[in-house]
């Protein structure tokens, strides 16, 4: 915007010798009146007037703004009406009258002024106010010192006067609010904002200025240039705009690769960035030396060679389906061999077999789409060892355009979808001179889950089966197969993560080609870090650059940006002191927990110290005497900077909680050469600390507290580090013991709600885990002859009742449940005994299966027994006011006395029912089916056919005959009967 | 040997009965049983379809030429005393009435005959 305005300003003079005629009346105006005080009010006034003077041009507020950005826009009649008007202004109100019976001539220029001002719409909203009224407001008004000194009234005739303008006009409407003066800020529709100063009128009177009359609500843009002042505006922006893209485009072209991309690989040493730097020096200014000194190609990658040279093949790999290039003719290619003996890492032997997989891996046959096994290569390694750098010189080195997601990008499933698609499908038109895409996606270990996911099914979208073999399918058939599949994956797709163990990569890991970074070599990022420094100018000695690379872990980008901190606070050489003091701004990075626990309980590899490193150690306050062997062995490593940096460590970790259990879980197995253990009472004690400290933080909201905890791993680190690589398991006892305590909770709170109420009053659940509940399995089990319970002696009888009745007072029976083994057992249930015995205690004798059975049984049939006894204390007075005395019932025993009333019921009901039930009247018959005479029925029906004799008559034949016929479907019901010839005879 | 005489009471003068035959039961509507009621009324349609009424039931039926026509004999005891213990010798004759050579076979459904409709539904 500055320099915007900037040029703006320079239009100025511009404008003024365009509108000289109008500024100068203007400024006469001015000159009469004075100044004036501005308020929004007042414009009030200024549209009442403009009733008035319907023809009389305007000032606008775009034109008061756009002043200096004025485009010649010559209009004489304009300038004519205007100063006319100011004339006629400056004689005063007298002058007002003469208004209406203008001389025809200057009628028409007024017209057309009026049409090209476009003020119509705002005119004809203001036609009632009143014409006569001229006097001046006496309100405080819009400032019309628009000029000041100098702008005396000039020639008013219609000639074009040709004032000189001075360069310092002074401007009352400001672009950015005056610094001494009040000020008033205006904001106009198109949102341009200016600031007003704010004077004092001196007069009082205060007169009108034609600003007053700017139609500050017009809608309509006003024409007063050529050429709108948007389009102007935008005409800047376009040049500009064409002007950085030309820059860009030159260095662009200074940093794309050499089209031959293999002699560029071929060339072992380093190019020379001598002329290119030449030509970036004087923007070097606003570049980051880690991008201006970003490697270019193949061989100037710092990262380690054997991970280079496995991308690359991976993304060789890729060459049949993408380019339709056959892989044999790659592979004699010298390109990828000659890095190979240039490893000089001492590789150890594990590391040899990995190797040995990954060329396996790589070796392995094309899938049936004739893309390699795994559709993603997986970077995976510490922040600063060049990840995305290597992808993205090999994906270029390969003939690619590198897609970049990262971080910053919409992680969202959807837009993850839509970019994966775009990117591994289309192909851009502009500028990737027709090269296919290879999608990087960075720092994938932050994506969400279900982004993850997405990129995990397109991965999985199976080809064809049917390819057609060889190397024809080329380009075009490829593309034509992708097309007809819809989405399958055919392009190269690059993971980069810091944090390989995030849960959200688990999927993928198993599918892609996973790469580890190993550190970066201190003597290659040494000798990158003497080149760059020479070229900059720098003295920087080898040691400093080797206790840089040490400072920040090898980590090459913040190398190069404290390299170019430091030049830019002007200093030209480095020294190991400087190096020291300053703080190195590491990328933020979360370090996994097994790395945190590591940190903790493993030391640091003794390193050799370095001359002039200052290593004061100042005296810690922890315990020292629990040290001894740590510090003995690693002498070397100073304790203030081992706490330190595991302080450090421990406060980024964020985790906290974790953190320490995972001490806890941990810090017993370890190695602990303390006979006394002093190490681990000071450590238990400094965990209930943690507790003290958490409970104290998070209960009280006292979060200031929480400075402290990460102190504990600190502590921990001093009290337990070895040398040795500690063997961690994840803690789990924590979660355990949680899971524990809400089980044997919920157990609680059944057996509690099915707690007889009276012994429920005593049973709280604090004194059922101490005092009642380990005693009274003891009770439970009494010892129980395995006979039937009809052989029972009296005394045992009672021993088994009180038995169950002390389990129905708990509410606790056994149940039968199916053990995994396929057996079933009786289990106590609520199972009460998993919250008062000890897992690791040997149990006691249960009872056997068949006097579990045997109690389970007895307690179903005593709850059964008492549920009817209740039922009978509720329903006992209905019974016995009922009217049937029951005739057999007295002869029996107690328990049939229970449920007598039940089958009393049950008697008297279906005797209500059977009565209730309507008999139809049928006739008796003989087993022949014929129908026996009753003679005493007779007599009953009798009566009925005659009340009705009408009908009855009526429907002798018919309807009511004495004879009907029932139909039998399907039955022959033939009778056979035996017969005797005496019967014949 | 058992010896049943049978005897007809002239060659011409025997008259011809029809069997009618009913898929179903007869019932009397009161408990008085069948004996001296009406039973029904059979008509014969213009087409010679026998039609039976009974009750609110008609029943269409087809007449059916026996093969083995029947005969309707009718004993005749000379006496009560004798029969118990003499037998045959006493003489018990039968006498032939009536020849059966056709019958009227009702083995449809009968349809119900609606009289009063109700006036209101």
């Amino acid at each position: 915007m500055e320099d915007y305005e900037q040029e703006l300003y320079g239009v100025e003079d511009d404008f003024h010798s365009q509108f000289e005629a109008e500024l100068e009346v203007l400024a006469e105006l001015e000159g009469e009146r004075g100044s004036s005080f501005s308020l929004p009010m007042a414009f009030l006034e200024g549209e009442d007037q403009r009733g008035r003077h319907m023809g009389r041009p305007r000032l606008s507020f775009e034109e008061a703004i756009t002043r200096g950005g004025a485009a010649p826009h010559p209009s004489p009649a304009r300038s004519l009406r205007k100063d006319k008007d100011g004339s006629r202004k400056r004689e005063g109100d007298s002058d007002a009258q003469r208004d209406g019976p203008l001389p025809p001539t200057p009628k028409r220029p007024r017209l057309e002024v009026v049409k090209r001002l476009d003020f119509g719409s705002d005119d004809e909203l203001m036609p009632n106010y009143p014409l006569g009224d001229i006097t001046p407001p006496p309100s405080p008004e819009v400032p019309a010192e628009l000029h000041d000194h100098g702008y005396g009234p000039r020639n008013l005739a219609r000639s074009h006067p040709r004032p000189i303008l001075p360069a310092d006009v002074h401007n009352p409407v400001l672009g950015r609010p005056p610094v001494l003066e009040d000020y008033v800020n205006v904001t106009s529709t198109s949102g341009d904002r200016v600031f007003l100063v704010l004077r004092d009128d001196p007069v009082g009177t205060g007169v009108q200025s034609p600003l007053l009359e700017v139609p500050w609500h017009s809608r309509n843009q006003l024409d007063l240039l050529g050429v709108p002042f948007a389009s102007l505006r935008e005409q800047v922006d376009n040049e500009r705009r064409e002007h950085l893209i030309e820059e860009a485009q030159r260095f662009s072209d200074v940093l794309r690769r050499p089209e031959d991309e293999e002699e560029a690989a071929q060339s072992t040493g380093p190019p020379k960035e001598e002329p290119e730097a030449a030509d970036v020096q004087d923007t070097s200014q606003h570049w980051l030396w880690v991008d201006e000194f970003a490697p270019r190609h193949y061989a100037e990658l710092l990262s380690d060679d054997f991970t280079n040279r496995c991308l690359l093949k991976w993304l060789k790999l890729w060459d049949l389906v993408v380019f339709g290039r056959e892989i044999p003719s790659r592979k004699p290619r010298p390109s990828v061999e000659p890095a190979r003996p240039g490893k000089e890492t001492a590789v150890s032997s594990k590391w040899k077999s990995h190797e040995q997989v990954l060329e396996e891996m790589l070796e392995a046959e094309l899938d049936a789409s004739q893309r390699p096994r795994q559709k993603v290569a997986l970077l995976c390694g510490a922040p600063g060892l060049g990840k995305t750098t290597l992808a993205h010189v090999i994906a270029r080195h390969a003939g690619y355009f590198v897609v970049e997601m990262n971080a910053s990008d919409d992680r969202s499933p959807e837009a993850f979808r839509t970019r994966i698609e775009a990117a591994t499908q289309m192909e851009s038109v502009l500028g990737a001179g027709g090269r296919p895409n290879c999608l990087v996606i960075d720092e994938i270990d932050g994506a969400p889950t279900a982004a993850i996911n997405v990129l995990l099914s397109i991965l999985d979208r199976k080809g064809p089966q049917e390819v057609e073999p060889g190397g024809q399918a080329g380009p075009a058939g490829g593309r034509r197969r992708r097309r007809a599949e819809g989405a399958l994956l055919m392009r190269p797709v690059i993971c980069i993560c810091n944090n390989q163990f995030a849960p959200a990569l688990r999927q993928l890991k198993q599918q892609a080609l996973v790469l580890h970074f190993p550190p970066t070599l201190p003597s290659r990022l040494l000798q990158r870090l003497q080149e760059i420094s020479q070229q900059r100018g720098m003295q920087a000695d080898p040691g400093a650059l080797a206790a840089l690379c040490e400072k920040t872990d090898n980590d090459i980008r913040a190398c190069i940006n404290t390299l170019q901190f430091l030049h830019g606070q002007g200093r030209r050489e480095l020294s190991v002191r400087a190096v020291q003091t300053t703080r190195v701004g590491l990328k933020d990075q979360r370090k996994g927990l097994f790395t945190v626990w590591q940190e903790v309980f493993q030391l640091p590899r003794a390193q050799r110290r370095r001359v002039g490193q200052d290593l004061a150690v100042p005296a810690h306050t922890l315990p020292t005497g629990d040290l001894g062997p740590c510090v003995t062995d690693v002498a070397l490593t100073s304790v203030s900077q081992r706490f330190h940096r595991v302080l450090h460590v421990a406060a980024s970790a964020g985790e906290h909680e974790k953190v320490v259990q995972g001490l806890y879980d941990n810090f017993l197995r370890l190695r602990l050469r303390d006979p006394t253990l002093g190490a681990v009472c000071t450590a238990l004690d400094w965990l209930a600390f943690d507790d003290l400290l958490a409970r104290a933080a998070l209960h009280g909201q006292s979060f200031q507290l929480l400075r402290y905890p990460p102190f504990l791993p600190a502590a921990f680190h001093l009290l337990f580090a070895a040398v040795h690589v500690p063997q961690l398991i994840f803690p789990s006892s924590q979660q355990e013991a949680q899971n524990r305590m809400n089980q044997s909770q919920n157990l609680l709170q059944m057996l509690v709600s099915g707690i007889t109420p009276s012994a429920r009053s005593r049973a709280t659940p604090q004194a059922l885990v101490l005092d009642t509940l380990c005693p009274l399995l003891d009770i439970l089990m009494p010892k129980l002859r395995p006979v039937s319970t009809q052989l029972y002696s009296a005394r045992e009888k009672q021993q088994l009742a009180g038995l169950v009745g002390t389990m129905l007072a708990y509410s606790l029976t056994y149940r039968q449940e199916r053990m995994p083994d396929g057996q079933y057992a009786y289990r106590l249930e609520p199972n009460v005994e998993e919250i008062c015995r000890f897992p690791e205690l040997p149990t006691r004798k249960p009872l056997t299966y068949q006097a579990k059975q045997l109690i389970a049984r007895e307690i179903e049939v005593e709850k059964m027994r008492r549920a009817e006894a209740s039922a009978l204390a509720t329903q006992g007075p209905q019974v016995s006011e009922g009217d049937l005395p029951g005739a057999e019932c007295p002869v029996r025993g107690e328990e049939k006395g229970v449920q007598h009333p039940a089958s009393r019921n049950h008697e008297q009901r279906l005797e209500r029912m059977m009565s209730k039930a309507v008999f139809e009247e049928q006739p008796e018959r003989d087993f022949f089916g014929r129908v026996v005479v009753r003679s005493a029925a007779a007599p009953t029906e009798d009566a009925a056919p005659k009340t009705e004799s009408a009908e009855w008559r009526m429907g002798t034949a018919v309807g009511r005959s004495h004879v009907w016929f029932r139909f039998n479907e399907g039955v022959s019901n033939a009778v056979r009967r035996s017969m005797y010839i005496r019967d014949l005879l | 040997m058992v010896q049943i005489v049978i005897s007809s009471a002239g060659a011409g003068g025997l008259a011809e009965w029809v069997l009618m035959e009913l898929q179903g039961e007869i019932e009397a509507r009161y408990s008085t049983g069948l004996a001296g009621n009406l039973l029904g009324d059979l008509h014969y349609t213009t087409e010679g379809i026998p039609v039976l009424i009974v009750g609110h039931h008609i029943l269409y039926g087809k007449i059916i030429h026996l093969e083995k026509p029947f005969a309707v004999l009718v004993k005749h005891t000379p006496g009560e005393r004798d029969s118990d213990e003499l037998g045959c010798e006493t003489g018990t004759q039968y006498q032939v009435t009536a020849l059966i050579k056709n019958k009227i076979l009702f083995k449809t459904r009968p349809k119900p005959i609606i009289t009063s409709v109700p006036k209101k539904v």
